[in-house]
């Protein structure tokens, strides 16, 4: 239990406290208020007027003893009687006792004068009789009865009270600080390089905006890990791709020791091993200066257009003289900011790649149009080489990425990974397919608002 | 597996073509019989097919596994095999050893130092020196150095050349620790190296065969911070 469910724990507690008290105290004054409808002494309702009534006329008319019958008639019945006639000296006529304050009760309602009373004083036979309905038992109970057993001792209200609100605070608590502290396990663990923890599971099916940080915190995690996996794969490359110069170096050195006619020779090896380790630094260099720059540096105001002429003249030259043909289709026209350097780098290594790729006597096609409706520049190129794998299409644009078809072609791998992080520096994306009838497509999208003046 | 003439003949498999070509020229050099082959389902055949003395094999091509090529050359052939590992990739040498290469060198290496292991290895392998005894008899175990192979009692173990040199120095000296130093100067012909771990992978594999044949693994003992030693029952 962190800090975090204590404190969620108390605020709840408390409030949940001081809510139960201010109602309870609200409740209490309510019940405790002078209560007019206190239960009366004696009935009052139309029944007891009748009862009276028609005791009244009886008493009257009939006397005493025709009273007695009646009540007695009706005790007969299976409703106890309910009408009491009491003398002078507080005797009841059938004897039943009669509480004070029914008598009092009553008395004060005959001395009201109306109509319609619950109560008389009758005179018969020389003797003042009051008639009077006491109120009925059951009646009687359900007024009187509440008034204890509903109003438990104030303890043992007090402590359900605070036991179901301690209860509750800590089940609220709980769940809120419990997908935190999952929350805070996950980020130790990726402080400390185990980037492979997710959250997701511990989480579970909690739909809120915790759970969503927790799915945040999941995508973090994959994409840096991904990254970090990235990082170490490359590096690894890199050793690898920098142990295979330095092997033949030191073939060419041992070669040149042992057979000193050979030197001259193998001098020329050395340095052409050297050049090539200091190709591979300066791509390395390239693509890791892509990676961090943001775009911004080295932006000018240029005609892609122009830019993909001057690429394109000069790769020909290159493919002439291998036998192969170069073709440039350009539509429209389109300028813009672009980051030149990062730009003119990619086209040109899809170009190259393309030339080094093409078999003899094929022709690499390059198409630049520029498509209004969708302010976007589109670049493909187009060789007749042999192609990609379907599942490999998107490696190629990854670092060392080398095809098992190109054991006869050097070049470190970095060529279309660069093109890649150049495009992407531009804005644009790149995609590579297969062509129908042999050979790979690769095709650039760049976003250019023409800009001609 | 002997060369067919006096010369050695020195397979090499690596994709690297130019660098094989050069290493073949130094080994043409230096007296060797040497073919590089670029492929690795070329590789294993020619490995396999008995014309050679010796592997030099780059467990590091890309695009495939020389850890699969020794796997599969292990599984018809005991022709020995020197590789070539990464500096610092324990994962491959280690498994290299552990599928019976019969020792390393790191890469880039001068080509000196490969010839130097090449020679080391083809001299355990190849000269049986006149005056080694006949039979060496431990408990079960029974070693012909004339013949450079071991059985356990009458199953005959099938053990890389790397393997029955280190068996055959234990066998020399049973009953008595031999040091990690001084069986790598013995059997692998090479000084031991810091971190070197070559010997305890090669134990391991000898012990597996002792229980392949229904031996007992615990005849050799490691004896921690000295060496090994060949219990004499």
């Amino acid at each position: 239990m962190g800090r975090l469910f204590w404190k969620l724990f108390f605020a709840f507690w408390l409030t949940l406290l001081l809510t139960g008290l201010a109602v309870a105290t609200a409740v209490n004054l309510l019940r405790q208020s002078p209560d007019g409808n206190e239960a009366p002494a004696v009935a009052a309702g139309p029944a007891a007027v009748m009862l009276v009534d028609a005791g009244a006329s009886v008493l009257q008319y009939g006397g005493v003893e025709a009273l007695r019958a009646l009540i007695r008639n009706e005790e007969g019945s299976a409703r106890a009687s309910r009408l009491h006639a009491v003398d002078a000296q507080g005797k009841e006529l059938l004897g039943r006792s009669v509480s004070g304050d029914a008598y009092a009760a009553a008395a004060a309602l005959a001395e009201q004068t109306g109509p319609r009373r619950a109560a008389r004083w009758v005179s018969a036979e020389g003797e003042r009789f009051l008639l009077f309905v006491p109120p009925s038992e059951h009646r009687a109970g359900a007024r009187h009865r509440p008034r204890q057993p509903l109003l438990p001792p104030a303890m043992l209200m007090l402590l359900a009270g605070v036991a179901a609100s301690i209860g509750f605070a800590a089940l609220l608590a709980w769940y809120l600080s419990r997908p935190i502290r999952h929350l805070r396990w996950a980020f130790e663990n990726a402080a400390q390089g185990r980037l492979g923890v997710r959250v997701q599971s511990r989480i579970g099916r909690r739909r809120d905006e915790i759970a969503d940080l927790g799915r945040d915190f999941d995508h973090m995690a994959q994409r840096l890990q991904r990254l970090l996996e990235g990082q170490q794969r490359l590096l690894h490359d890199v050793s690898h791709e920098l142990r295979s110069p330095l092997a033949r170096l030191q073939a060419a050195i041992g070669l040149a020791r042992q057979n000193p006619a050979r030197t001259e020779a193998m001098l020329q090896r050395v340095e052409q091993e050297t050049e090539r380790v200091d190709q591979l630094v300066g791509e390395l260099l390239t693509l890791s200066r892509l990676d961090t720059e943001t775009g911004h540096t080295g932006v000018e105001h240029i005609d892609i257009m122009e830019l993909v002429a001057a690429i394109a003249d000069d790769a020909r030259f290159e493919a002439q003289s291998g036998g192969r043909e170069l073709r440039l289709t350009t539509h429209g026209e389109c300028s813009g900011h672009f980051p030149v350097d990062a730009l003119q780098r990619g086209i040109e290594n899809i170009v190259r790649n393309a030339v080094k790729y093409t078999a003899e006597g094929t022709t690499v096609e390059v198409i630049a149009e520029y498509m209004p409706a969708s302010k976007t520049v589109r670049i493909e190129v187009c060789d007749r080489g042999p192609g990609v794998p379907a599942e490999d299409l998107e490696k190629i644009f990854e670092p060392f990425y080398r095809s098992v078809h190109t054991s006869g072609v050097t070049g470190f791998g970095l060529g279309l990974a660069i093109a890649r992080r150049a495009v992407q520096a531009a804005g644009g994306e790149i995609h590579a397919r297969n062509r129908e009838g042999g050979g790979l497509s690769v095709e650039i999208l760049l976003p250019c608002a023409d800009e001609r003046k | 597996m002997k060369a067919d003439s006096g010369m050695s003949k020195v397979l090499l498999v690596d994709d690297d073509v130019e660098l094989g070509a050069m290493l073949r020229e130094y080994l043409q050099q230096e007296g060797f019989d040497a073919v590089a082959v670029h492929d690795s389902a070329q590789g294993v055949a020619e490995a396999v097919s008995g014309r050679y003395a010796i592997v030099v094999l780059d467990v590091m091509m890309p695009h495939m596994s020389g850890i699969e090529v020794l796997r599969r050359i292990r599984a018809q052939s005991r022709i020995p095999v020197l590789m070539l590992t990464a500096k610092g990739d324990d994962v491959d040498r280690v498994l290299g050893l552990e599928l019976g290469a019969d020792d390393y060198v790191p890469k880039p290496c001068t080509p000196r130092e490969l010839v130097a292991r090449v020679r080391a290895i083809l001299r355990r392998t190849q000269s049986a020196s006149e005056d080694a005894p006949l039979r060496l008899e431990v408990g079960p175990l029974i070693v012909w150095p004339q013949r450079r192979s071991a059985q356990w009692r009458e199953a005959p173990l099938a053990l890389t050349s790397t393997e029955y040199n280190l068996l055959e120095v234990l066998a020399r000296n049973a009953g008595r620790v031999v040091s990690k130093a001084e069986l790598c100067e013995q059997a692998l012909g090479r000084p031991l190296t810091r971190f070197d771990r070559s010997i305890d992978v090669h134990m391991s594999s000898i012990r597996q065969k002792f229980s392949q044949q229904g031996g007992d693994p615990s005849l050799i003992q490691t004896v921690r911070g000295l060496g090994y030693q060949l219990l004499r029952p």
